[in-house]
């Protein structure tokens, strides 16, 4: 069966006063039925772009699109914004990072999900609708949901408002949920209910999940796939299994590497990625990790100056780097033995 | 909520007496720290030509000879109960709440007052409504048009506005739009008991004149309310749902904008409605504006006196009237 | 009075009014009964009658900058109050309604002839028109005229008004206190006053008086009845026996006027009935007045001292707008007071200093300029008073700019030789006043005579603050500004209210210098007993030169006013003893 989404070579460039933004630039992905994909990456690598470009979200900026969306075999990219704005919260929905802005203060959260659940149904009577709404927010957890339907946002905890935002997005019986780092504003009790929530609802409501995060041990979790993306472009993109057992790029062992884990020596030091995001009006020519990458040196110069393609290490398994595969895995034996190659350059 | 509503009104309540004390002191224990005698102080009460009976009949009833809070009392207590003033024919009763005796209009403060609301009311309302629809109308379209020929245009014209004077405006408008070409000839008030479409025409340049210089002022927080809000988190996520831009627009976003604005809109009409000084000046209309400049040029000061305490009225009950429609429309105040 | 106009004819001739020759009651005319109809022209309205017309209708509006001192016709002073009151408020005599000095003319109103005079000039009678009735149809009776008269002693009540009656009555009038207080036993109690029978009204007075005609002319002889006499607050609803009456009036706002049923034209000739309605607006903005003159909104100014500067230019750079002015001589002067008690103001040459100093240019330009304000004046009585001399005695005229260094000899003189401080009071809504109020400041400083200005309102100005010598006193007012027209055309009609010490009042006070000059007050009796027109002029002469001598004003200019007439309105001319357009006869083309 045809995947759920189909992303190719998405690019989303904005045009500002000093040049170019390239906020995505050619990332490729797809989505299956009742499967989790994880996308990973540090503040600016395009994570959030991506998904927003997915629910058509910039359309009536400058931002320029290219590329494919197809949601169930149906093309987004320059489709017709009214066609975009039916399925969006319709047929793909979205949570957002936090919840508490992200919730209208003035109207209660009973009213702002029927909001949302009438604008797809139209037919449906506000009874019918509130009797929804009540339901979900049973669905999610939150006690008491005919009481609760008329509260306001200011009036719950940061758990119960994102409930009431997860509540919200499935009231429509989504078939594409993407959760833009639903847990990186709560603490991390309250961070494993949500978590739970979404893998219950999902195996129920069989939709697929998109779930954008920086925090590996959220994927860790809940990803069946992961793509770990950088700059703007895919820097690797396999199962789960295969990025966290054997994972073959320079930048994700730098992710891996720089997680506190419990089955490392105490005294040991994080090895944090050196450097810091790049300019995405300026990428780096060639590699665009090439400046922070402690391997660069290792591609005979063509890290500078090719940008490496997307190349299959096992199969669905890629990966965009020039060492070999021999390379990298054996750079990667070293890492997890805990000896760090010492980088003879200047952080970039 | 109600307990809200409870909490305010109690507040304002106390409010209205701190401003009588506030207001007592300024003519009662002021003019003693400038060296003015007890006799004296009496004097600027009885007014003209005083008598010496008449007074000591002041000092009396103000109770200027005894302590403060007894004083405070017999000014409270006029102007609950009322009192007397003046002997033989002369004699009057000031009806409750009595302000004063008035020696300019030879009657009590309060009718002159009350009968000059009107003017001071409509004024004020006309210009309200005007001033509110093109203010936030022009706000909105130049926030959501941002960069546009119109909304620099506006912006322009809303800058000439909050600069310009009311005496030049006003003016400009009475010598084009008055006497040049007749549109809108002899302004002068016109009640709307008596006439209600005069009323309107009369009132129609005075409006225009006032709510320039406000619609100027509200086009600009419009625009950065809208602004800001637009930009909100819960806008995005609005437009997630899938809600047609104009719901997300007026819905969800106008409404979270406006209520700063709604604040600043109890000030402003609460101030107004102590008298569109420099608007009834140049119009000759005789509101409470008028009425405030003839008792200071007089030096009469029971009617300053009253005029005073009516505008502070105004103000606070304005300001309440604005803290419950905020708590109404946002959640998050009603505690 | 305040305000008053001398008529002059075209060629600017000083006029010689015989009319206060009518001792014996008959008027006798200088000059014809000129109703002549002018065609649209400048001054058209100073020579003849412009519009003439009987037609009846309309509604006439008039705008006051400030308010009449009161609405109550025995408690004003201020000229175009006394012109106007007639609308509703009949005394015993008038003025004739024609043009030229024919308008200086004292005729009967409400009385069938002028007064009977006998014991020499002494005892005063009248006979009140049969059948004459208030609004309400209760028949005027002469008591009603005593009691109206009797009113006007009382001072705390009616500040305002003149105060002949209570100086030149004979009997309990030095002491009497009025009606007010003690109403049983005081009204009807003045013994100076008889009334034998219903339609005669008898005055016995102190000394012979032979201009009491005049005293007569003044509305304070328009009839009032005792039982609906409210004081203060009758000026809310005067009873009226004049062509119109009050319909309604809303305190420093407006007050309108409607056709008097009962009225019937036989009790004054002298006043027509014709609008429909007459509407009255009070504090309205004076620039703003203008504009709506000229813009056809209202038909009057009511104050009748003519236009702003601005509306000035506009008139006589404008052919068509020229052609409906008018620039008469209004036969009184704008002037300062200069007040000979307050310090240090009681020292002479210290009011000679404020004389030598003052700019006289500066004044002239800031009333109007030669044309609308009038000529630099060196007299304290004005060239249209009967017994005018001309004379200079601190180079007002040889110096026009002012005489800093006779001023400073002066101020060493009274022992400030660095000046001194002086508050001088004026009337703020009066913006010819404003202007020379900050000339005079200007002009005193190069003395080193530092002024404060304080303003206040014409309508409270004689009542409450200038006119209070109390208030006068207790704040200080050096000098205090003023405009004057004569009670009646001679110089005890000019300058007795000014420079008498006897006319000196608690409230409503018109001799604001308070000059009380023995030698001053033994003319003015001298005058009043004089018999031939020579002596007249030449005690007139040394009232004028005593009054400059004592440096108790200032003069500024003898004025003129720029009046204008909207082409609507019918009956326009220039009243001559009023000093502006007759208020009393005008009515509506359409």
């Amino acid at each position: 069966m045809a995947p759920l989404l189909e992303v190719q070579d998405l690019r989303i460039h904005f045009p500002t006063d000093d040049g170019l933004v390239k906020s995505v630039d050619g990332v490729s992905f797809s989505v299956e039925r009742g499967s989790t994909l994880g996308i990973v990456g540090e503040s600016g690598s395009g994570k959030s772009v991506t998904s927003l470009g997915i629910m058509g979200l910039h359309l009536g900026t400058s931002a320029r699109i290219t590329g494919q969306i197809k949601l169930d075999g149906e093309e987004l990219v320059g489709a017709d914004p009214d066609r975009v704005r039916e399925l969006r919260g319709g047929k793909m929905a979205m949570i957002f990072q936090d919840p508490l802005s992200s919730l209208h203060p003035y109207f209660k959260i009973g009213d702002q999900i029927t909001e949302a659940y009438r604008i797809h149904h139209p037919g449906a009577t506000k009874k019918q609708a509130r009797q929804r709404a009540i339901d979900m927010l049973g669905r999610v957890g939150i006690s008491r949901p005919s009481v609760q339907v008329d509260a306001y946002p200011h009036q719950f905890s940061g758990g119960m408002r994102q409930r009431v935002m997860i509540a919200m997005a499935l009231s429509n019986d989504p078939e594409l949920l993407i959760a833009d780092e639903p847990t990186t504003a709560l603490d991390v009790t309250v961070q494993a209910q949500i978590l739970d929530l979404i893998r219950d609802l999902q195996a129920e409501f069989g939709s697929a999940v998109i779930i954008i995060t920086h925090d590996l041990g959220v994927v860790a979790e809940l990803a069946d796939d992961i793509l770990v993306m950088y700059a703007g472009r895919v820097a690797e993109y396999g199962t789960a299994v295969d990025i966290f057992g054997q994972p073959s790029h320079p930048y994700t062992w730098g992710l891996l590497a720089s997680m506190p884990r419990i089955d490392r020596e105490r005294t040991a030091r994080l090895v944090p990625i050196p450097g810091t995001p790049p300019s995405l009006i300026r990428v780096p020519s060639g590699c665009p990790f090439h400046p922070r990458c402690r391997y660069a040196s290792q591609t005979g110069g063509r890290s500078e100056n090719e940008v490496p393609p997307l190349r299959e290490v096992t199969p669905g398994h890629l990966s965009a780097c020039h060492l070999t595969a021999a390379q990298r895995a054996e750079f990667w034996a070293e890492l997890s033995a805990g000896k760090v190659r010492e980088d003879t350059r200047e952080p970039a | 909520m109600i307990s809200f509503i409870i909490r305010r009104l109690i507040a304002a309540v106390f409010l209205l007496i701190i401003v009588s004390m506030v207001v007592f002191a300024i003519f009662f224990i002021l003019p003693r720290w400038g060296g003015q005698t007890t006799y004296g102080l009496a004097t600027e009460y009885v007014g003209r030509n005083p008598t010496r009976s008449a007074v000591l009949q002041m000092i009396d009833q103000l109770g200027l000879n005894k302590p403060l809070y007894l004083q405070y009392w017999a000014y409270l207590k006029a102007i609950v109960v009322g009192g007397h003033y003046g002997t033989g024919t002369n004699s009057v009763y000031c009806p409750p709440p009595c302000f004063g005796y008035s020696f300019k209009n030879q009657q009590p403060v309060w009718p002159a007052m009350v009968s000059d609301i009107p003017v001071t009311l409509s004024l004020a309302i006309g210009a309200a409504i005007l001033w509110l629809t093109a203010g936030i109308g022009i706000g909105v379209i130049s926030a959501l048009k941002r960069g546009s020929i119109f909304d620099r245009f506006s912006m322009t014209i809303a800058l000439a506005g909050v600069s310009l004077p009311i005496f030049f405006t006003g003016l400009v408008a009475l010598e084009l739009f008055s006497y040049k070409w007749p549109i809108f000839p002899n302004v002068q008030f016109v009640p709307f008991t008596q006439n209600p479409a005069l009323w309107a025409r009369n009132l129609v340049l005075p409006w225009v004149t006032l709510a320039f210089l406000y619609a100027a002022l509200y086009a600009r927080l419009t625009r950065a309310g809208m602004l800001e809000t637009m930009g909100e988190d819960y806008i995005r996520t609005a437009r997630a749902k899938g809600l047609p831009e104009r719901t997300v627009i007026f819905k969800h976003g106008l409404r979270a904008a406006l209520t700063p604005i709604l604040t600043i809109f109890g000030m402003d009409l609460g101030l107004l409605l102590g008298g569109a000084l420099l608007t009834e000046y140049t119009f000759s209309l005789h509101g409470l504006g008028l009425f405030t400049i003839e008792a200071v040029q007089n030096q009469d000061f029971p009617e300053i006196m009253g005029v005073v305490m009516l505008a502070s009225f105004f103000i606070v009950i304005a300001n309440l009237v604005v803290d419950i429609l905020y708590a109404v429309v946002d959640p998050r105040v009603r505690y | 009075m305040r305000r008053k106009t001398g008529m002059l004819a075209a060629a600017g001739v000083v006029i010689t009014l015989t009319a206060a020759a009518c001792s014996s009651g008959s008027s006798s005319s200088s000059g014809g009964n000129n109703t002549t109809t002018n065609a649209v022209a400048f001054n058209a309205g100073v020579t003849g009658t412009v519009n003439a017309s009987t037609r009846k209708g309309g509604t006439i509006t008039f705008d006051n900058s400030s308010a009449p001192d009161s609405t109550d016709a025995g408690n004003t002073y201020y000229a175009f109050n006394l012109n106007f009151t007639r609308l509703y408020a009949t005394p015993l005599t008038t003025y004739k309604a024609c043009t030229g000095a024919c308008g200086d003319q004292v005729v009967p109103a409400l009385a069938t002839a002028l007064g009977t005079a006998t014991d020499n000039n002494k005892t005063w009678t009248y006979h009140i028109k049969s059948g004459v009735k208030f609004e309400d149809g209760s028949p005027v009776t002469s008591q009603d005229v005593k009691y109206a008269v009797e009113r006007t002693f009382d001072r705390t009540v009616l500040p305002n008004g003149p105060s002949y009656f209570a100086s030149l009555l004979a009997g309990n009038a030095a002491t009497y206190p009025g009606p007010f207080k003690d109403r049983a036993k005081n009204v009807m109690a003045l013994t100076a006053i008889d009334t034998p029978d219903p339609t005669t009204i008898v005055f016995h007075l102190k000394q012979p008086f032979a201009s009491f005609n005049y005293v007569v002319a003044f509305p304070q002889t328009a009839p009032v009845p005792p039982d609906k006499d409210k004081g203060t607050n009758y000026q809310l609803h005067p009873q009226s026996t004049g062509p119109y009456m009050f319909q309604s009036y809303q305190l420093n706002k407006q007050y309108t006027l409607v056709p008097n049923p009962q009225w019937n034209p036989s009790w004054n000739p002298q006043v027509k009935q014709l609008p429909s309605k007459i509407v009255v607006n009070l504090n309205v903005n004076a620039p703003d007045i203008d504009n709506r003159l000229l813009a056809g909104d209202i038909q009057v100014d009511q104050a009748g001292s003519g236009v702003q500067s601005a509306a000035r230019a506009r008139i006589l750079s404008s052919p068509n707008l020229k052609a409906n002015a008018d620039d008469p001589i209004t036969g009184f002067m704008w002037f300062y007071y200069i007040n000979t008690k307050v310090k240090p103001l009681d020292n002479i040459h210290c009011r000679m200093a404020i004389e030598y100093a003052a700019n006289k240019t500066d004044l002239q330009t800031a009333y109007g300029g030669p044309i609308a304000g009038g000529d630099i004046a060196s007299t304290a009585m004005p060239p249209t008073v009967r017994g005018y001399s001309k004379f200079d005695l601190y180079n007002a005229l040889s110096k026009p700019g002012g005489d800093i260094a006779a001023a400073k000899q002066q101020l060493q003189q009274c022992g400030q030789p660095n000046g001194f401080n002086l508050n001088v009071a004026y009337r703020s809504d009066r913006p010819r006043e404003v202007s020379s109020s900050q000339a005079l400041q200007e002009s005193l400083a190069s003395a080193g005579i530092k002024v404060t200005l304080k303003g206040y309102t014409a309508a409270n100005y004689y009542g409450n603050f200038a006119g209070v010598p109390n208030y006068v006193h207790s704040h200080n007012l050096g000098m205090a500004a003023g405009g004057w027209g004569p009670d009646w055309p001679d110089a005890y009609g000019w300058g007795w209210a000014l420079f008498d010490g006897g006319s000196i009042v608690p409230a409503g006070n018109t001799n604001i210098s308070e000059l009380n000059d023995s030698a001053v007050n033994s003319l003015f009796t001298q005058l009043e007993a004089a018999t031939t027109d020579s002596a007249q002029n030449s005690i007139a002469e040394q009232i004028d030169k005593k009054v400059m001598q004592d440096a108790a004003i200032l003069p500024a200019v003898y004025s003129k006013a720029l009046l204008y007439r909207p082409t609507d309105l019918t009956n326009v001319y220039v009243q001559t003893y009023y000093g502006m357009y007759d208020y009393a006869t005008l009515g509506l083309k359409s």
